[in-house]
């Protein structure tokens, strides 16, 4: 097929549905839940395979550690200083943007939050009663051993799980506002 | 085969999950239309796989240059 083949529109500009903020609600929980809310069923259980399957195939590439928040307790505290002002990026972001991304793929990141809030990684925590270690920040030996040793998969897995974090924000997008129209953006690229 | 040694590299065979799922969810967040969201997909893939290929082919002659 050739990259001339043209997009067809969709047949029918008018929305069946109304999409709206309930569905992004429901969307950043569960991705493709607000679609489902809406009546758009197939596409939402599209959605929801796909984010999730890569979600968890990236979680499975790291040997399940790589979705964490760190403490970093003891580490430098990083300020950002646009046009003189002074903004302090908490430490946890900081040492870890990663998880700026893979916690819009909703409750499936947040064991991490949980885990955070809860067992600091500088000291020897047990392993918590329902969640185990998932998604808690590894110790330092361990995320040495897991970047040195292995063949770059648990670097492949955490970059699934950002992009996965990221698909669902245009996931959120639809259920809040509907696809964007192909015509628009040809209409708009004809203006240009 | 030394040619092709760079496949031996465990995780050239995780892309193609990557180019489905990328193209699947992109496409489908552009339109409500089943045949419009596999065409679309479809073009996203092809895109994907030739940006991709590039690179990798780039990288091959550059190491026979050497």
């Amino acid at each position: 097929m050739s990259s001339t083949t043209s997009i067809p529109e969709d047949s029918n500009t008018e929305l069946s549905y109304e999409p709206g903020l309930f569905g992004a609600i429901l969307s950043f929980l569960i991705p493709g839940l607000g679609q489902i809310s809406q009546g758009r069923i197939a596409k939402g259980l599209l959605f929801f395979l796909c984010i999730n399957i890569f979600f968890y195939y990236g979680q499975f590439l790291g040997q399940w550690k790589n979705v964490y928040l760190p403490r970093a307790k003891n580490l430098p505290v990083m300020e950002l200083k646009p046009m003189g002002f002074s903004i302090r990026i908490p430490n946890c972001l900081s040492y870890r943007m990663q998880y700026g991304a893979q916690f819009w793929v909703g409750a499936s990141a947040w064991p991490a939050i949980y885990q955070w809030s809860k067992y600091d990684e500088d000291e020897d925590c047990p392993a918590d009663p329902i969640l185990g270690k998932y998604q808690r920040t590894p110790p330092e030996t361990e995320l040495n051993l897991l970047q040195n040793r292995s063949d770059r998969a648990w670097d492949l897995g955490w970059v699934y799980t950002v992009i996965a974090g990221l698909l669902n924000i245009m996931v959120i997008y639809d259920a809040f506002a509907g696809p964007v129209p192909a015509q628009k953006n040809k209409d708009t690229r004809n203006k240009g | 085969m030394n040619e092709f040694i760079f496949l031996s590299a465990g995780y050239y065979w995780h892309l193609p999950i990557l180019i489905v799922m990328v193209s699947l969810v992109y496409s489908a967040t552009r339109h409500d239309d089943w045949p419009t969201i596999a065409l679309e997909a479809y073009r996203w893939g092809t895109r994907m796989i030739s940006f991709l290929g590039m690179i990798g082919l780039f990288l091959y002659i550059s190491t026979l240059i050497q």
